[in-house]
């Protein structure tokens, strides 16, 4: 009898313990800056940590890779119990992360990989490199009968930026299905303003581009400004049509499409990156094992089935 | 003696970077056949506005000896406030004139800022940099906000035949050009740049001169943001970062010394005019992305050396002005 009061005691300690364990858990989550898409991935860290009745301590660091790494400095001072972050630039932060580990405090980046970091043990964003390869299939497929030079335009991301690198590189892996193909890059920066003169000017120096390559989909209405400033603004379909695509699942790019002006965009699932971030935190306190590496795909989506799919775009809600 | 080109460089501020565009455009004639068209020149034209229109008040400012970093928060905040106005009242009317007003003043604080508690410009506007852009993630939540089509006009549309962009920025650079050579507040600028302490003891308005300059910066930046808001369709939350850094740079390679007291409006324009001629030769010639910031850097180096080199050379003439009057013989007061 005493031995089973006892198993009880401990049973229920142990319980209230684990309860106010799993009540107790604070996120440190760590974001390199704000604009639509990264706002959507927090937004949806924010909603399942508070399914799950996490806490959450959210710091931002407007681009600067030394504000960074003191702001991670400051949620390991603060106690937090895992970290989730998008990091600005990995040299930079990689210290305050190693004091992070020496804190027992485990590391997941999430959109944004740090694939030398000694410290990060998750990270989930998207397949960049997949959704570059699906809006290169699709051009590669609109323009294997144009006969002759087939002119793209690629409106590139900033170019140290690892997911705009990959979907560049799957895009282009794509295109060579194409033969005579000529291709000019753009640099951007994620700037629309960059990416509006720079397709202006591309569009100066060809008589004919017949496709053009947005790494985010926030480009397309500056690209429809060139367009429609060269009379060239056609649907789908109809004669002239430049074949435009991007990848993100902005309004932006969920409007040009919906409109006909644009082909098809990918769109990003931000719920699922923001979930499985939480969820990779949470199996790491437990203890459990994880993969490194956990890509979501985008899907791909064109002037055919965008509407019926228009729940699924984080844009278009 | 001068030789009258020699002498005219010195006198002419902007000569230097008219004459860099024109050779640099030669250049690119050979390099590029699709570079010598007159809708080539017209989209250049069109894409240096907004740089050159926020360049016409960074050189007011500048001529005082100052300096104004958070000009791209200016822009995104009147463009954030236009944007979030569209939707909230859809009056033009109200949207364009908040947004203008709003950067105006932006503008004028900056300027209340450097005079009331002597602050270094640059790090006033550093710090408001930060605020001005952080009120418009807040207000915006760091949305994008689309804006109304019809408003591509002011981007995109042509009055005439001219882009509209085109004729904005020739209203903002006649303007300019009348405010800083033709009224006090342009000589007063100036003259503060020179030394704003002989300004001061000289009973000069300094504090009201520098409000003033740095609200017309603010203006013409209101004024740019809603060209730029047209032109890429949204409001973006990246927009206008970096931009203050390309509107310094396109003043100073037209020849407005940073150390205040010397510059043209003409010549900011020419140097927006010239950094979008790069970016136009590198489009045109397909060029690796990775060279752009390379050459962008260098030729903002070499501006700057020449202004340096310039400032120097200036220093040197007047020591020999006044070496020579010390040499004179002291002989006017001695025969009467």
């Amino acid at each position: 009898m005493k031995r089973f009061l006892t198993l009880i005691l401990v049973l229920t300690l142990g319980h209230v313990s684990l309860a106010t364990a799993q009540d107790s858990i604070t996120l440190g989550l760590s974001v390199d800056q704000l604009f639509e898409s990264r706002v959507g991935v927090n937004n949806a860290i924010k909603a399942e940590a508070e399914k799950r009745g996490y806490a959450l301590i959210e710091v931002v660091a407007d681009g600067d890779a030394q504000t960074q790494n003191q702001q991670i400095q400051s949620l390991i001072t603060q106690g937090v119990d895992a970290i989730l972050v998008c990091a600005v630039d990995q040299n930079t932060i990689e210290r305050a992360l190693m004091a992070a580990q020496r804190a027992g405090i485990p590391v997941v980046a999430y959109d944004r990989d740090l694939p030398a970091s000694r410290v990060v043990a998750a990270f989930v964003g998207p397949d960049s490199l997949s959704d570059g390869r699906e809006a290169g299939a699709y051009t590669a497929e609109q323009l294997k009968a144009v006969e002759g030079e087939k002119v793209i335009v690629e409106l590139i991301g900033a170019l140290n930026d690892q997911n705009g690198i990959d979907r560049s590189k799957g895009f282009r892996e794509e295109l060579a299905s194409l033969d005579n193909v000529k291709l000019i890059e753009v640099p951007t920066d994620w700037d629309s303003a960059r990416a509006l003169s720079g397709t202006q000017n591309a569009f100066q120096a060809n008589a004919r581009v017949h496709a053009v390559y947005a790494a985010t989909d926030t480009h397309v209405p500056a690209v429809e400004t060139v367009l429609a400033d060269l009379g060239l603004l056609k649907k789908v379909g109809e004669d002239g049509h430049v074949v435009v695509t991007g990848v993100n699942g902005s309004n932006d790019g969920y409007q040009a499409v919906a409109n006909g002006t644009a082909d098809g965009i990918v769109v990003m699932d931000l719920d699922a990156t923001g979930q499985t971030a939480v969820e990779l935190a949470s199996r790491l306190l437990n203890g459990d094992a994880v993969d490194r590496v956990n890509v979501i795909s985008g899907n791909f989506y064109t002037t055919d089935n965008i509407e019926s799919n228009k729940d699924t775009i984080w844009g278009a809600r | 003696m001068k030789t009258f080109s020699g002498d005219a460089l010195t006198r002419q501020k902007w000569l230097p970077i008219a004459i860099a565009n024109a050779v640099f455009s030669v250049l690119l004639a050979f390099a590029s056949p699709a570079f010598l068209s007159l809708a080539n020149f017209q989209s250049m034209l069109v894409q240096s506005a907004v740089t050159a229109i926020m360049a016409v008040g960074m050189t007011f400012i500048i001529i005082t000896a100052g300096i104004d970093i958070s000009m791209g928060a200016i822009l995104f905040f009147s463009s954030a406030l236009f944007a979030q106005l569209m939707i909230d009242t859809q009056s033009y009317l109200l949207a364009f004139a908040a947004a203008l007003c709003c950067a105006t003043l932006l503008g004028g604080i900056n300027g209340l800022l450097v005079v009331r508690f002597r602050m270094s410009p640059l790090i006033t506007t550093l710090a408001t940099y930060s605020i001005y852009r952080g009120m418009a993630i807040h207000m915006t939540g760091a949305q994008n906000i689309p804006v109304p089509r019809e408003m591509g006009f002011l981007g995109n549309g042509r009055v005439f035949g001219v882009p509209v962009p085109i004729l904005i920025l020739l209203v903002i650079v006649v303007a300019g050009v009348y405010v800083l050579n033709h009224t006090r507040l342009g000589v007063y600028a100036r003259a503060m740049g020179s030394s704003t302490r002989s300004a001061r003891e000289s009973n000069l308005p300094t504090a009201p001169v520098t409000i003033m300059v740095y609200a017309i910066g603010g203006f013409v930046t209101g004024v740019a943001a809603l060209i730029l808001l047209a032109r890429v369709g949204g409001l973006q939350s990246g927009i206008g970062i970096g931009i203050e850094f390309t509107v310094i740079a396109a003043v100073i390679l037209g020849g407005t010394k940073l150390t205040g007291g010397s510059g043209t409006v003409i010549g900011s324009v020419f140097g927006a005019f010239f950094l979008v001629l790069i970016e136009n030769g590198l489009n045109l010639m397909n060029a690796s992305p990775y060279i752009y910031d390379i050459v962008r850097g260098t030729v903002l180096l070499a501006a700057v050396m020449v202004d340096r080199l310039s400032v120097r050379r200036q220093q040197k003439a007047l020591l020999a002005v006044k070496a020579a009057r010390f040499d004179q013989p002291q002989s006017v007061g001695s025969t009467t």
